[in-house]
């Protein structure tokens, strides 16, 4: 994670807004920046012919315990609530102080919640692909708006909701190491080309509690995530292997056996604050995001 | 039967047992436990302990290295081989 003094004075940019509670608005050539970060990861969805998916904003609660979500990660789970549809009790929330002083909406009877917003995107290809037995490797992307509680934010940093873009692969431990190793070097000669100091490093899931949980400790034991690491310490993506982790809890195979997976996520605003950094705020001197033959 | 031998033989039958669907000729001394989950993360923790049983020493988590649990040689090499040499 970046230092404080790593902060970029985004406040004198134009086409950006903080909003205090943990997201970014963007505009102009910032958004015209996202845009083409996202056109490019797309092109390399598509060196592997991944097909590309639009998925909804929640995931249900039932399909995230499957994958034992709340127990590992409970401190970045966001639920959507609503009120229960009873007239007498939408009308004591109306009629009631609807807001206190700090902006906390006051609530009256809430209804079960069954649904989380979306904390990755790939989770929605398990559910999607659930029973599912594969004759061949499946190539996916999916560019999803997540959204995971912090103890803080940072501007494009660290955010409550932020833009992640995912390249799949779902297959036998083979197919899915070798698309794995691909798309590393893929990345690789991307930050080449353009000489922005990303490292690859092993890393852990932000677990609850790390140190009492095994799969915490099996991560540390035999990784399966390599995060890319630009110079500030940032993590701007990451590599991740899932073994058969998924096609177990989904029930999907491929010839017969449970199914592997691994994907590779892209942080967007985490890549638009690289290239803030290191390329400055003048969009003249932006490195072109659509070149690559040159890679 | 040598010492290495029993304690190979030993290793093999618990993940066996423990993994309860792999027969035990699907699983020679090179087959990738963790990575093909015949050990699950939450049996990880059972492993240490029988680890801690078979070679009568207790096993600080925190000191372990990556690949300790690769497959059965590396489990050998790990905790056994530089006590029986």
């Amino acid at each position: 994670m970046s230092k404080p003094e790593d902060a970029l004075n985004l406040g004198s940019l134009d086409g950006f807004r903080w909003l205090d509670n943990g997201q970014s608005a963007l505009s102009g050539n910032l958004l015209d920046l996202f845009r083409n970060l996202d056109r490019m990861f797309l092109s390399w969805s598509r060196e592997c012919n991944a097909s590309e998916y639009r998925f909804p904003t929640f995931i249900s609660a039932r399909d995230l315990a499957r994958l034992d979500y709340f127990r590992s990660f409970p401190h970045l789970v966001t639920f959507p609530i609503v009120l229960k549809s009873e007239e007498e009790n939408l009308k004591r929330f109306s009629e009631g102080s609807t807001l206190n002083a700090e902006g906390e909406v006051t609530l009256t009877d809430i209804r079960g919640v069954r649904d989380v917003l979306t904390p990755a995107a790939c989770y929605h290809f398990y559910v999607q692909f659930q029973g599912e037995k594969l004759t061949s490797v499946k190539h996916v992307t999916t560019r999803a708006n997540c959204f995971r509680r912090e103890a803080y934010y940072l501007p494009l940093q660290r955010q409550w909701g932020f833009a992640m873009r995912e390249i799949v692969c779902i297959g036998t431990a083979d197919e899915v190491k070798e698309f794995l190793s691909r798309y590393q070097d893929r990345c690789e000669r991307f930050f080449k080309r353009i000489n922005l100091t990303v490292e690859f490093q092993n890393a852990t899931d932000p677990f609850f509690n790390p140190s009492k949980n095994p799969k915490y400790i099996l991560q540390k034991l035999d990784p399966v995530k390599t995060e890319m690491v630009y110079q500030t310490g940032l993590a701007i993506g990451s590599i991740n292997f899932h073994r058969n982790y998924f096609g177990e809890a989904f029930q999907i195979s491929r010839d017969g056996k449970e199914a592997f997976s691994g994907c590779v996520a892209f942080g967007l605003e985490r890549w638009i604050y690289a290239l803030l950094h290191h390329f400055g705020f003048d969009q003249s001197t932006w490195p072109r995001l659509d070149s690559p033959e040159e890679e | 039967m040598t010492r290495e031998t029993e304690i190979r033989d030993a290793l093999r039958a618990w993940i066996v047992k423990t993994n309860g669907k792999i027969q035990p000729d699907q699983l020679d001394d090179e087959t990738p436990i963790i990575e093909r989950r015949i050990i699950t993360s939450l049996q990880v923790m059972d492993l240490i302990l029988f680890l801690e049983k078979l070679s009568n020493r207790s096993i600080e988590v925190d000191t372990l290295k990556v690949g300790v649990f690769k497959n059965i040689n590396a489990i050998y090499n790990a905790f056994f081989a530089s006590v029986i040499e």
